[in-house]
């Protein structure tokens, strides 16, 4: 068995990276061995990658159902609990309440797509990881791993299309 | 001041205060202020309306000097309202509705100085403690054992003299009776001159200020409000009292 | 379609219309553009810290020490009495809060509606969200009489089985005014993550370690951009109800009361408009500043944008006066006897001159000015505009609060509200203002760069018979 090579190849432009990706699809690089690191979001369509999943929709509905969960103990739980009658105001009266529970779930949902983003990014990470400054300078980067022998073949090709440069991608600290 | 005896009586207090007989000489607001341990603000608050009396003898009058028409003095204080709105807007509960005595509360421990009830009474009777007022030695020792000492953001109120009201219950269960009219009477009634106000159980269909209530002189304060007070006011103009 | 858009190449136009003057038409290389911001954010003049210690001593005399003063006197040495139980701290409270919802407005309103103008300064405004909601926190605590146990209306299990009062509007602006900062808090920092890296990456010594913590680790990788863009999206979407309810839950702190003048259904629309009035005022004079004080900001900060924004002034100028009038015109002529007095105290009574003010301001000033685009399109002219509309909107929260609260149902207690140490306290709280967003225009890049080049990417020309036009594709 070949050793397995990661490297890092860096594009000016979006249509020399999509050829890219295209031409290391059919050397035999499949999706999940390629990453695109890039300086403005640049979405699947115009990539031609598979779609990412993502939690964060979901964990902002749960988040927003825990949201209504607690205002509801708290307008509607608390005062039955620790009743104090106040101004001939029904003890759960509708308007309060309504304000309260707008306001919790409101709140439950924006925190939890906050953290969401963090829980699915896996952020804070400090670790080393494969990157190149000239990313945020504007520049599209496709990270790829292709077992050893094929190198020489990859770079050409990628070289033709235009890769400003193509390096072993190594780990360092960001 | 809690007591689980008191708690379980379920009297309406209130209070009838006659227009027509009241003279306006304020000995009411001064034996509530030592009743009930009204700090003094000086005479530079006390003109900026920042005085802390929790009852005031409010008068009108009509015309320029000399065609001056004085109306009757009106003493305001706390109409301990049925449906209260200073109660609602107190975000710490610490205007609160009384059950025993279907008065309203005010807890001074719970304030945190918030003023909205004070914005939201339309009588305008809550007062502020808008700086500490200390008591240096001898003053100290006017103040009235039974009612606690309010230091300075926590707002205040007349409270019906609710340490009378306790006392008088407290003594009457522990002899088994009930309370006679007359027995509890607060501060500023006691030492009205003319007897213009009367306090008194209005859940006792005998005592006078039951009767007083259904007077063809009554009316309340703002009653257009809603506010359902337990003052009562006896007003009848120029056919009878003064010169109004 | 180009991921770095070159400039484009002269194409048949109108002789006067050069696309070059839009941003978005007038693209730089995106190392360009990094570098601008990261010079602008590191070149500090001296002029620069000789604000910042001024505005320093001011916070310390007039903010702390002076609010130190409060804490230990009491609320005598404010000018707050019977029947004015609320005065100038409250005022500035709604004030900021109004500021605040400047932010929000241009980062997700705009976004939602993609206008594509807001790209350079979301930041600016969304800046100005945050500082302008603590100095409102600050106001509300200046004016509890026992700021010390504020943390009581925290609904927490507590062992005097004691939970605050959800009935109470005071309450309601607990939660409404924590969502809103929390929400705007994060809403900031979602999209600058990426400049954070940018930062990190052009950074060295202190400032790298700062960027590099504060960035998480961020890369640009497909995943990170997809779950940060949704995470944009959702915020988006949710911080603009929560934006509405804010305002209009501080407003009902009045409309929920008794008051003559206040127990007025309108507030609430009404409060919402005069907020983004007033902010939207602010963000103009920020972004006047901006360009003024920081270097190469005359790039990104062009007269197209104070153009925008002069046009917004004018039209929430005009909804302002509508809501007033509403409010105005049913109480003057159905009103009780003591909502007429008011209204007679309000023009007729020794503050008479703030009421006028307040409608020149506010209504005159914008509407006589604003419709005219070389107005809106000098910086200076509408930095003094949007002075003059913020002077108004704060005349009309005095009016509304210790004005308002001196004509009530018993006329033998009025009496007029004068400030007190409330004026060196407002002074501190604008002075904060400032000199926390001085610190951090040194700190955090103030252009997003990510959504600028984004949008770059986004425009272009197109030839439509013989005129050629600005053309933006959706890239979502």
């Amino acid at each position: 068995m070949s050793e397995i090579k990661t490297l890092l190849a860096l594009f000016a432009d979006i249509d020399p990276a999509v050829q890219a990706i295209d031409q290391l699809r059919e050397q035999g690089v499949s999706d999940e061995q390629m990453t695109v690191i890039s300086g403005i979001p640049l979405t699947e369509a115009m990539l031609g990658r598979p779609r990412v999943w993502s939690n964060v929709p979901r964990l902002a509905l749960g988040g927003a159902v825990a949201g209504m969960l607690i205002g509801i103990f708290l307008a509607v739980v608390v005062p039955n609990l620790y009743p104090i009658q106040v101004g001939r105001q029904a003890l759960i009266a509708g308007a309060p309440t309504v304000v309260v529970l707008f306001e919790m779930t409101m709140l439950g949902m924006l925190v939890s797509t906050f953290l969401g983003v963090f829980l699915d990014s896996h952020f804070p990470s400090y670790r080393p990881k494969e990157y190149i400054e000239e990313i945020s300078d504007g520049k599209i980067a496709i990270l790829f791993s292709i077992p050893d022998e094929k190198e020489t073949v990859i770079t050409s090709a990628l070289n033709g299309i235009g890769a400003q440069s193509i390096t072993p991608a190594e780990r360092r600290q960001l | 001041m809690g007591n689980l005896l008191a708690e379980t009586s379920n009297h309406k207090w209130g209070m009838v205060i006659d227009q027509d007989l009241c003279t306006g000489c304020q000995a009411c607001v001064t034996a509530c202020a030592m009743e009930n341990n009204i700090s003094f603000v000086g005479e530079v608050d006390a003109g900026y309306g920042r005085s802390m009396h929790w009852i005031r003898i409010e008068r009108f009058w009509d015309g320029e000097f000399p065609d001056v028409k004085a109306t009757t003095f009106q003493p305001v204080l706390c109409q301990q309202c049925g449906h209260a709105p200073c109660e609602p807007v107190c975000p710490v509960y610490a205007s609160v509705h009384s059950q025993a005595e279907q008065t309203n509360l005010q807890v001074y421990n719970r304030c945190v100085g918030t003023r909205y009830c004070a914005n939201n009474c339309p009588y305008q009777v809550r007062a502020f403690n808008w700086r500490d007022f200390p008591r240096p030695e001898p003053l100290s020792n006017q103040l009235h054992p039974d009612v606690t000492v309010r230091r300075r953001g926590v707002m205040e109120k007349c409270t019906f003299c609710l340490q009378r009201i306790l006392k008088a219950e407290d003594a009457a269960n522990a002899e088994s009776r009930q309370l006679t009219d007359g027995e509890v009477v607060t501060a500023c009634s006691q030492v009205c001159p003319t007897g213009a106000i009367i306090f008194g159980r209005l859940d006792d269909p005998e005592s006078l200020v039951s009767h007083l209530v259904r007077d063809g002189r009554a009316v309340q304060l703002l009653e257009e409000l809603g506010t359902l007070p337990s003052v009562t006011y006896l007003k009848g103009g120029s056919s009878y009292g003064r010169n109004g | 379609m180009v991921a770095t858009a070159k400039p484009l190449e002269h194409t048949l136009l109108e002789e006067h219309e050069d696309p070059r003057q839009h941003l978005m038409l007038d693209p730089k290389p995106r190392g360009e553009m990094n570098a601008m911001v990261m010079d602008s954010m590191h070149t500090t003049s001296w002029k620069f810290w000789v604000v910042a210690i001024l505005l320093g001593l001011v916070v310390l005399l007039c903010l702390f020490g002076a609010w130190g003063y409060l804490i230990a006197e009491g609320l005598g040495v404010a000018g707050v009495n019977r029947p004015s139980y609320w005065g100038i701290f409250l005022v500035n409270t709604v004030f900021w809060i109004g500021i605040s919802h400047a932010g929000t407005f241009v980062s997700a309103l705009l976004r939602v509606f993609k206008a594509e103008f807001r790209r350079p300064f979301t930041r600016a405004a969304e800046l100005m969200t945050t500082f302008g909601l603590i100095q409102a926190g600050l106001s509300i605590f200046m004016h509890m009489g026992r700021v010390w146990l504020s943390y009581w209306l925290m609904p927490y299990p507590n062992e005097r089985s004691l939970w605050p009062n959800f009935h109470s509007p005071l309450s309601w602006d607990f939660l409404a005014i924590n969502t809103y900062l929390l929400a705007s808090t994060m809403y900031l920092f979602l999209p600058l993550i990426p400049d954070l890296a940018m930062a990190r990456d052009r950074s060295k010594g202190w400032r790298k370690v700062f960027y590099r913590l504060l960035a998480l680790g961020f890369r640009g990788t497909e995943g990170e951009w997809t779950h940060l863009r949704t995470a944009m999206n959702i915020f988006a979407f949710a911080i603009i109800p929560v934006m509405f309810s804010v305002h209009t839950i501080v407003s009902w702190d009045f409309a929920a009361a008794t008051r003559p003048g206040w127990s007025s259904t309108i507030f609430g629309p009404y409060f919402v408009v005069g907020a983004l009035q007033s902010g939207i005022a602010a963000v103009a004079m920020v972004l006047v500043v901006i360009r003024a004080t920081m270097k190469n900001m005359k790039y990104f900060l062009r007269p197209e944008h104070f153009d925008a924004m002069g046009k917004l002034m004018l039209i929430v100028s005009m909804t302002w006066s509508y809501f007033f009038f509403n409010d105005y015109m049913v109480q003057w002529y159905g009103g009780d006897k003591f909502t007429q007095m008011l209204l007679e105290f309000h023009e007729k009574g020794p503050m008479g001159w703030m009421w006028f003010a307040m409608l020149i301001c506010n209504v005159a000033v914008p509407f006589l000015t604003l419709w005219n685009k070389k107005i809106r399109r000098t910086p200076g002219l509408l930095f003094t505009i949007g002075l003059i509309i913020n002077i108004g909107m704060w005349f009309e929260r005095y009016i509304i609060i210790p004005i308002s609260l001196t004509i009530n149902r018993m006329p033998f207690t009025w009496k007029l509200y004068k400030p007190g140490i409330e004026i060196l306290l407002s002074i501190g709280t604008l002075s904060f203002f400032i000199l926390i967003y001085m610190i951090a225009s040194r700190l955090i890049p103030l252009v997003p760069v990510w959504e600028v080049q984004e949008g770059q990417m986004a425009h272009g020309l197109r030839k439509v018979g013989k005129a050629v036009v600005k053309t933006v594709s959706d890239l979502e």
